[in-house]
């Protein structure tokens, strides 16, 4: 079942007019049959069928903008060369 | 005189020849050899070397013995070698089989002496060994055996110490070579402490020599000497540092050199200094990665693979600065919504439903939850549902719908309901004492044109996905599963939210169990009906238990579980099945709840009912309903059932002559037992009676003692008010009989109790078929109803 949003072609946001506006916009350009456009309009005059379609638009959370790391981390030098391997000789 | 002696000469020349024979000579060898004269055992016995078959042997043993007794080595040594030497004069193939044996005697300790000579020569024993495998070791061996394991425990410490040498002067790979010959000898000998040592010494050459080892599943080196495992583990630790192996490395670092020791110290250093250039690594591909995504040049499989990478990286990063991973840490939040937003509006609803359900506790947001519902219907109407897939979707789908808060969610991100307030009242999952606080715009008041129902919402999207499930699956078998899923799934969830009044997170059985917090919905009911006695909260926990069995909850479905054993148990006749359920503790269980004792009767009426209908002649159903009976508490109805059916079968059978008339009276004692005031059951016992009866008086049955040991039991107060009124039957069968006697010119005077002067003919004595006749009619006259009987003196 397509969004009736996206069938009328509105904005979460319209009002009765526009939706209506929309429902004969929609009905000259025939993208959708005209009793696709004839429900989605009546579901969107609905207010209890327009909050049901309200439902698929996803939540959107609050997350904070994401930023690169800062750190003062340097990089280390590393010489496994310099450990002496006959540290624990066992045959002394 | 000359006669006497004569007998003298004769006498001595006798013993003389005597005294010269060799069996003689033997048994005085054996005499002196008992008495440890070996000495001169040995002289008589070099006399008969040849004569007696024993000899040889026997000689060979006193020199053996002479061997054993000296103390100097080389004394010892040169009587086991004279007698390996005796073997060169034997020349009778009986004495070599007597000799041999003391010979390998002898040669195990020519032997044991070369060993004590060997001193861990390596030559030397080898040498041995080949003496001890070449010689004649009868009957010895055990002994050589043992000897040659000695060698090898010598040749294992020997080899061992050359290998250190070899090792000592870097000669390695023959060190390596010498070790394993060593441990082979340590493995033939079991010699632990130098198979142990070896393999451990064998990994410090390899690791000496720059080999690639593993030391994984070694066993060995944790039982050689301390020193080398200390020596094997540091320069292991060593060559997978210069590997960059760091976690390997830091494991035996952990758990292989946990002591103190600046030289281990160095070692740890050197990972924490890999940790922390790897830290700087993994923070700078993160900045180049968030460059990226701020650039919008991520791709969602690379945005996925960075978000995936995260927790793995915070790890890494924790232990080197913690403030830094936090910062890493508090990036997830972000990319996990980049991500779902990615996915969502790609319609990739399956990523991101698993993506949503990884989440750490993401029913616990509505927006989640929300998003969660939209993935699901999505998912759903792209026809993606598969046998493995539906119950996860179906029961994200219901949960998300069936929460009230996620509904309100979506009134935060609209303008167009400013106008408008909505109300809960008729919202699924929602009561008024469930929410502490709800927004502006939203009551519990009636709904009007400008009072929007949030309950009618939820009902306009359960209906459209109720829609796509109902009419757009094409799979038959799929459909039926997926339907029969929602439908339980949202009759458990309709059932919970009708009983509990708190406000908690009401979520679909599998939801619940699928997230782990079932327990937490089945707490909530148990603690419904502690407060309210309220059993249909126990029903509606049922679907919700996983393994918890400690809940109330839990025994309210293990009582309705005995129910349905029994049930199932009736469906496959099994009698012995319900007895073995038929426990005290059991029927306590069942006795707890109301709602479950009340309908045990019925139910399985209803069950054995539905058997009947398949079968009103299964005679297997009879012990069946018996154990039924036994079982339910309440049981009338049951009783009832039984009775008719055996009754009805009985009266079936019997017509058809399928069974006999004995096997229906058994039956229908057991059915009267039970509707002892049944007409329709009384009436065919009684009948029975009489057929049984009959049988008797005609010899057409042999279960006599049987059948009277059944009428007994009847006379012996077991006569019902209903049996009583209906036992005429047994009073007429007697009176016929006695006027057909009568009118056959009988004389039942003898016959017939009722005539007082039977007490007096004593004069007359009755055959076997008079006394017969007489014990049949006597108890058709106990049996039957004497009310209407005719008077004694009618027989005047």
């Amino acid at each position: 079942m397509t969004n009736p949003y996206t069938i009328l072609g509105v904005s979460q946001d319209a009002d009765k007019a526009e939706i209506m506006k929309a429902q004969m916009l929609a009905m000259k350009k025939k993208e959708f049959p005209l009793q696709e456009i004839a429900i989605a309009a009546k579901q969107l005059l609905d207010p209890a069928k327009r909050l049901a379609a309200d439902f698929m638009f996803p939540a959107k959370i609050k997350v904070k903008r994401i930023q690169p790391i800062q750190s003062t981390l340097t990089h280390q030098e590393i010489n496994v060369n310099a450990l002496n391997e006959n540290a624990f000789n066992s045959l002394k | 005189m000359e006669i006497v002696i004569v007998l003298i000469i004769v006498a001595i020349v006798g013993y003389l020849i005597y005294q010269s024979l060799p069996n003689t000579k033997f048994e005085k060898a054996q005499n002196l050899f008992n008495a440890k004269d070996y000495v001169q055992a040995i002289t008589v016995l070099n006399e008969i070397f040849e004569k007696h078959v024993d000899a040889p042997a026997k000689l060979a043993e006193c020199k053996f013995n002479l061997g054993k007794q000296a103390s100097a080595k080389a004394e010892k040594a040169n009587y086991f070698n004279e007698v390996v030497e005796i073997r060169k004069r034997i020349n009778k193939s009986e004495s070599i089989t007597k000799y041999e044996s003391i010979e390998a005697k002898a040669l195990f300790e020519v032997a044991l002496i070369q060993y004590e000579e060997t001193k861990g020569d390596i030559d030397k024993l080898n040498q041995n060994i080949k003496f001890i495998d070449t010689v004649n070791k009868k009957g010895s061996e055990s002994d050589f055996s043992s000897l040659k394991k000695k060698h090898f425990y010598d040749l294992a410490d020997s080899h061992f110490k050359k290998a250190t040498d070899k090792e000592k002067s870097d000669k390695l790979s023959e060190a390596i070579q010498i070790y394993n010959t060593g441990k082979d000898y340590a493995e033939k000998s079991d010699n632990k402490t130098v198979r142990n040592n070896s393999v451990t010494r064998i990994a410090i050459c390899q690791l000496k020599r720059n080999d690639k080892i593993n030391l994984d599943d070694v066993s060995e080196i944790g039982y050689s000497d301390k020193s080398f495992q200390k020596e094997l583990y540091y320069r292991y630790a060593i060559q997978l540092l210069k590997n960059k192996e760091y976690t390997a490395a830091e494991k035996v670092i952990s758990s292989d050199l946990n002591f103190q020791s600046a030289d281990i110290d160095k070692l740890s250093e050197i990972l924490k200094a890999e940790k922390n250039n790897n830290a700087v690594n993994k923070i700078e591909e993160i900045n180049t990665l968030i460059e990226q995504l701020q650039k919008k040049s991520l791709s969602t499989e690379e945005l996925k693979a960075f978000y995936d990478s995260l927790d793995k990286t915070i790890n890494e990063v924790k232990v080197i600065d913690i403030q830094v991973s936090e910062r890493i840490s508090a990036l997830k939040p972000t990319l996990f919504n980049r991500l779902l937003t990615q996915y969502i509006s790609a319609e990739q609803f399956g990523n991101a439903i698993s993506i949503i359900q990884k989440y750490p506790k993401f029913w616990e947001s509505p927006e989640l939850l929300k998003n969660l519902g939209i993935c699901c219907y999505g998912y759903t109407s792209k026809g993606l549902l598969t046998e493995r897939n539906y119950q996860t979707v179906i029961s994200g789908w219901l949960t998300s719908v069936f929460s009230d808060k996620v509904i309100l969610k979506s009134l935060d991100d609209t303008t167009w309901d400013d106008n408008y307030t909505f109300t809960l009242i008729e919202a699924i999952g929602s009561n008024y004492s469930q929410h502490e606080e709800t927004p502006n715009n939203v009551n519990y008041d009636e709904i009007s044109e400008s009072n929007i129902s949030i309950g009618a919402t939820q009902k306009e999207l359960l209906q459209q996905f109720e829609t796509i499930i109902h009419k757009e699956i094409q799979d038959i078998n799929l459909s039926k599963l997926v339907n029969d899923f929602y439908d339980k799934e949202k009759e458990a969830i309709e059932k919970v939210i009708s009983v509990i009044e708190k406000d908690i997170l009401f979520a679909t059985p599998h939801f619940a169990k699928q997230n782990g917090f079932n327990n937490e919905i089945i707490e909530e009911l148990d603690n419904d009906y502690h407060s309210y006695s309220n059993e249909e909260a126990l029903e509606a926990g049922v679907p919700y238990i996983k393994n918890s069995n400690s809940t109330v909850v839990y025994q309210y479905f293990y009582a309705n579980d005995l129910i349905d054993k029994v049930k199932a148990a009736i469906n496959s006749e099994n009698s012995i099945a319900i007895k073995n359920l038929n426990t005290k503790e059991n029927k306590q269980w069942i006795e707890k709840f109301d709602s479950i004792s009340e309908l045990v009767e019925d139910k399985l009426f209803n069950s054995i009912s539905n058997k009947i209908s398949e079968d009103d002649e299964n005679e297997k159903l009879i012990p069946v309903m018996e154990e039924c009976i036994l079982f339910s508490i309440q049981n009338s109805k049951l009783k009832h059932q039984y009775s008719n059916f055996v009754a009805n079968y009985c009266i079936s059978k019997v017509n058809e002559n399928e069974i006999d008339n004995f096997k229906a009276l058994t039956l229908m004692k057991g059915a009267y037992l039970r509707s002892p005031n049944n007409p329709k059951i009384v009436k065919n016992f009684i009948t029975l009676i009489r057929f049984n009866l009959m049988d008797i008086l005609n010899d057409r049955t042999r279960k006599i003692n049987e059948i009277y040991s059944i009428l007994d039991w009847v006379k012996k107060n077991n006569m019902s008010q209903t049996y009583k009124q209906n036992s005429n039957e047994l009073s007429t069968a007697r009176r016929e009989i006695l006027q057909q006697l009568k009118k056959a010119g009988v004389d039942t005077s003898m016959l017939d109790d009722d005539n007082p002067l039977a007490k007096f003919n004593i004069g007359n004595s009755l055959t076997s078929q008079g006394l017969k006749m007489k014990k049949v009619l006597t108890y058709l006259k106990e049996l039957g109803n004497n009310q209407n009987s005719s008077s004694p003196f009618d027989f005047l």
